[in-house]
């Protein structure tokens, strides 16, 4: 096929791929141009997700005729006056978001400029430009997108449902509405009540209060303020004290000169500044704003301008690692939470072992943990520690024999049990380990761990087999949330529903829970459905609220649940193995630890250089 | 400071005021006792800041002075001190311990300087009136149960306590919830508590008050403003923070209109309930009330482990229902009844129940059914 020159209509189509993802892009394409136009109060209203309709109504400065019908050609922009790409201070300057939107659904602008008799508008439909007309509209612009994507079928089938969309949008103007306290921004739809976030003070109090209004007030309540400069870098913000916390990291929100960005470099940054303080698995929330010389960053990495490469991003996040640690500090005060890092390193648990069941072994060599490089590693998880304190403490009054329960184990009344994948059990040592030989090996089962798996399974099974028995409130408790988590919540319904918890939506921004696992006792609602909803957020389960019931079932007497510490009878600890290899998924605890190790005779050989 | 005090004495006194301190303190001096010896009189004094407590016992007092040492020890100490021992405390003028003596036996304990001991500053009170020790015990007893445990609701960590009109009476009147359950008792206003503000008194503060009315026959003043309470019991005062919340309205949850009644033989069903629950699993704990003409069946099923029904004789006339409720909380109602027939109204197995004594308005309880 000959080379030849694409027509300008498919190039605006291509381009479109790249600026306009989903309806989510073109509210953010629409806000931005309205907020470089310095408008005041912005208004969003979309239907279908923003799929069928997406408006959005300022009160900027509009275009001229001229200006207007340049606006939806492409790389046409009033934003780069000498065409320095070095010092961009608008949120726009590629003047591709308008024409994208024009060549794959039909775009309508109507705009009022100070120097025009009156108003005009202009339409794209599919790339296809109309001529600008008179139109009336007192002031700003008034842009309007019907049928995203009906020019590129395929496209729209990468679309998903309505409400996701929705969501997403809802997300963008969160992000738009923390970078600008001062702007009122109303968000409304079809499909939801309408949001207004009113025009908040300039500083760090408007700041706060617009992040309260977003983040919720609690935030409000716990955020510590950041505020620290270097050199020409400055960063700002406010940040969750340790104890208010989510189960992941969509809580923090990154700024850079005014711009909502996402970078991992927060993440890592947030991670190090709250590793004191914070287990890995908990996430503060936090918003933090970047001022610097615009050419130290460059915010044209991609088209949708949702990332930046800073000049030095070490030196960024060194200093919001420094400016949190401040922060934290003067917070420490407020809050109850203490605790070291050693503490918490040392409950961390060990690095996951290779899945026995799996084949994989012990050994250097096979990607697995390599015992050779890191000796000191085992004794660090938490049952060594505690097993090993109490042992120390106790030391004086014992007999100085082995710590193993060395009464033999029937060692030969069943040979065959070495046969078994767990094989027979020889010793329990610590009160704490089954030690167990297999033909080839040995085997180290956690007791507590295991055990508890395995109620958990038996626990799983009953309740697929009954539901769980509902206590009704007498008080429901209205517990507020996010729309996007409610929406998740209430979606999933019928699910917590036959584990107990029965909720229904409460007004716009709330939830009643109506009646709780009765097995659960007096629960935390609030701290329920949080975890719920940010789990859900994540993964498509109600794992947090499986895991209480667990918890509970774990610790029921009934099931006479075997803890670490119990001296086990031989016949116990076979009864265990062979449970265990009865049960699926056995191999891993319900924090997702291993229950048991296995070590091959070849792996023991090496450990004496005997191979 | 010189203090000769009865053993009898000093341990009866230490163990009210010892109670109060928590068994871990981050503040050092709130592990600690405060004593202050003046004339013929010895004060005893603790606080873990949101509640104290302060005693005065007869002592000979030679020269005057006060300290504060640590508080379970010094209880401890003196709890295993032989009966019928004096006991002498003396403090060093310069070095900051006390010396304890009593027989052979002698004990040097570190002190802390008493000016550091936190004061629960009362402020005025608005409110004072008093009240038969008996009455405030019922007060506390019959409600306590019910009391929620669930720290992030605090404001239902306490017992409300506030006027409330019953007809033409105002009446004082107690009610605990944990949004399970709700237990609501009231007696007549005394005289000097009209017009005070609904209070919400902490879980810990009624239990310390319920502990320490030893004497039912006794009176005891009580003083309150919108911050604190404080009850004057014998020879203790306590004075404690109040839970500054709004206890939620718990009248629109009880259920006055609940027409279908049951009346039912009140040990009876205590000891049926207790019986079949016998083989109720720990989780769920439900019991399925099923409701006749004349009869209710109770019975209990677990698939683990079997099930269990009794059968007893009831007056009740209304339509047959079915509703389930969690044993334990029916055994903790019926343990509060009072009288011999217990009362049941009922509306529909997802509806608030009221219990109550037969013909004994002063206490009520709701109880929200289980669907099982
Ligand atoms: N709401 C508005 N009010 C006033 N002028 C606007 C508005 N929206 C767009 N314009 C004008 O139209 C031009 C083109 O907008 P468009 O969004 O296509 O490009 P851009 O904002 O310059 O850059 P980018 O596409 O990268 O965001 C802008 O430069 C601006 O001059
Ligand atoms: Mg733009």
């Amino acid at each position: 096929m000959p080379v030849r020159q694409l027509t300008e209509a498919v190039v605006n189509r291509i381009a479109a791929g790249e600026v306009v993802e989903r309806p989510a892009s073109v509210v953010k394409e629409l806000v931005e141009n309205a907020l470089d136009a310095g408008a005041s109060r912005i208004e969003i209203l979309t239907d279908g997700g923003g799929r069928r309709l997406i408006r959005v109504t300022d009160d900027g400065a509009g275009m001229t005729r001229a200006d207007l019908d340049l606006a939806v050609e492409r790389h046409a922009t009033s934003k780069l006056a000498d065409d320095d790409l070095l010092t961009i201070r608008t949120l726009g300057f590629r003047g591709e978001a308008l024409p994208s939107i024009g060549a794959v659904a039909r775009l309508t602008i109507t705009t009022r400029h100070a120097d025009e008799p009156h108003a005009w508008t202009i339409s794209v439909d599919a790339g296809e430009k109309s001529r600008v007309k008179p139109a009336a509209l007192t002031r700003g612009t008034s842009v309007e997108v019907r049928d995203l994507f009906y020019a590129t079928p395929a496209r729209l089938k990468f679309l998903k449902s309505d409400r996701t969309e929705a969501e997403a949008v809802r997300d963008v103007m969160r992000r738009l509405a923390m970078a600008r306290p001062e702007i009122a921004f109303t968000l409304a739809g079809e499909e939801r009540m309408p949001v207004t976030w009113a025009a908040a003070l300039p500083g760090a109090p408007g700041r706060l209060a617009r992040l309260g209004d977003v983040l919720g007030s609690e935030f409000r309540a716990n955020a510590v303020e950041i505020d620290i400069e270097r050199d020409a870098l400055r960063i700002e913000g406010y940040a969750a004290l340790p104890t208010l916390t989510r189960a992941n990291s969509l809580g923090q929100y990154l700024f850079v000169n005014g711009r909502p960005v996402r970078d991992k470099l927060l993440a890592g940054a947030v991670r190090g500044a709250y590793a004191d303080y914070l287990p890995r698995d908990r996430h503060p929330l936090a918003a933090i704003f970047v001022t610097l010389d615009s050419r130290d960053v460059d915010v044209n990495v991609h088209p949708a301008k949702t990332e930046v490469r800073f000049r030095d991003a070490g030196l960024v996040r060194a200093v919001i690692v420094r400016a949190l640690q401040e922060a934290l500090l003067r917070g420490a005060r407020r809050s109850a939470t203490t605790g070291g890092s050693a503490t918490v390193s040392a409950l961390r648990p060990a690095p996951s072992l290779p899945s026995p069941a799996s084949g994989g072994g012990w050994g250097g060599g096979r990607g697995g943990w390599d015992w050779r490089s890191s000796p000191a590693r085992l004794p660090t998880s938490a049952a060594f520690a505690s097993a090993g304190l109490a042992e120390a403490a106790q030391s004086v009054f014992d007999t100085g024999g082995p710590q193993a329960d060395t009464r033999p184990v029937a060692a030969d009344s069943a040979p065959e049990l070495v046969d078994r994948p767990l094989g027979a059990a020889r010793a329990q040592l610590h009160d704490t380990y089954i030690v167990a030989q297999t033909r080839d090996g040995l085997v180290i089962v956690d007791q507590h761990a295991a055990h508890e798996r395995l109620v958990y399974e038996r626990l799983k099974a009953a309740l697929d087999r009954d539901g769980v028995a509902r206590q009704i409130l007498l008080i429901p408790e209205i517990v507020e949330l996010d729309e996007a988590d409610i929406e998740r919540l209430v979606a999933r319904a019928d699910a917590l529903a036959r584990y107990g918890l029965v909720i229904e939506p409460f007004g716009p921004g709330a939830v009643a829970v109506r009646e709780t696992p009765s097995m659960l006792g007096e629960i935390d609602a609030q701290r329920l459905m949080r975890d719920l909803a940010e789990h859900m957020a994540e993964w498509d389960d109600g794992l947090p609220l499986e895991r209480r019931l667990m918890h509970v079932a774990a610790t029921m007497a009934c099931y006479g649940s075997v803890r670490a510490g119990r001296r086990l009878k031989p016949e116990e600890m076979n009864a265990l193995l062979r449970e265990m290899e009865a049960t699926p998924n056995s191999g891993q605890c319900n924090h997702g630890r291993p229950t048991y190790v296995e070590l091959k005779l070849s792996d023991i050989e090496r450990l004496f250089g005997r191979r | 400071m010189k203090v000769t005090v009865e053993r009898a004495e000093l341990l009866k006194s230490l163990g009210h005021v010892h109670r109060v301190v928590e068994r871990r303190n981050t503040i050092p001096i709130l592990a600690n006792v405060l004593i202050r010896g003046d004339r013929s009189k010895l004060e005893l004094k603790a606080t873990d800041l949101d509640l104290e407590v302060v005693e005065t016992i007869a002592a000979d007092v030679a020269p005057g002075g006060s300290t504060t040492v640590p508080a379970h020890m010094l209880y401890e100490i003196v709890r295993k001190l032989p009966e019928g021992a004096q006991i002498v405390l003396e403090g060093s003028g310069d070095r900051a311990v006390l010396t304890i003596r009593a027989g052979r036996s002698r004990f040097t304990l570190q002190t802390l300087p008493d000016s550091d001991f936190p004061d629960l500053a009362a402020g005025d009170m608005t409110h004072k009136f008093t009240l038969a020790a008996a009455d405030l015990k019922r007060l506390i007893e019959k409600t306590q149960f019910a009391i929620s445990t669930e720290e992030t609701r605090y404001y239902l960590n306490g017992i409300y306590l506030h006027i409330a009109a019953s007809g033409n009476t105002a009446m004082l009147r107690a009610v605990a919830t944990d949004g399970h359950r709700l237990a609501q008792v009231e007696l007549p206003l005394p005289a000097g508590a009209e017009g005070m503000p609904g209070i919400i008194v902490p879980r810990k503060t009624v239990g310390e008050v319920q502990r320490l009315i030893e004497d039912a026959d006794a009176e005891v003043a009580v003083e309150l403003s919108q911050g604190k309470i404080r009850f004057a019991i014998g020879a203790v005062t306590l004075t404690s923070k109040l839970i500054d919340g709004t206890f939620p309205d718990y009248a629109r949850v009880i259920p006055l209109g609940n027409d279908k009644e049951l009346v039912v033989d009140k040990a009876e069903f205590e000891a049926a309930v207790d019986r079949v629950s016998t083989v109720s699993s720990e989780r769920g704990r439900a019991v399925k009330l099923s409701l006749s003409a004349g009869r209710l069946v109770l019975s209990v099923t677990n698939p683990d482990s079997g099930s269990a029904t009794e059968e007893l004789e009831i007056e009740y006339d209304a339509d047959p229902l079915d509703i389930g409720f969690n044993s334990r909380y029916l055994l903790d109602i019926a343990g509060q009844l009072e009288g011999e027939a217990a009362v049941l109204k009922l509306a529909d197995p997802g509806s608030p129940t009221l219990i109550q004594d037969r013909g004994g308005a002063s206490a009520l309880y709701v109880l929200m059914p289980m669907r099982v």
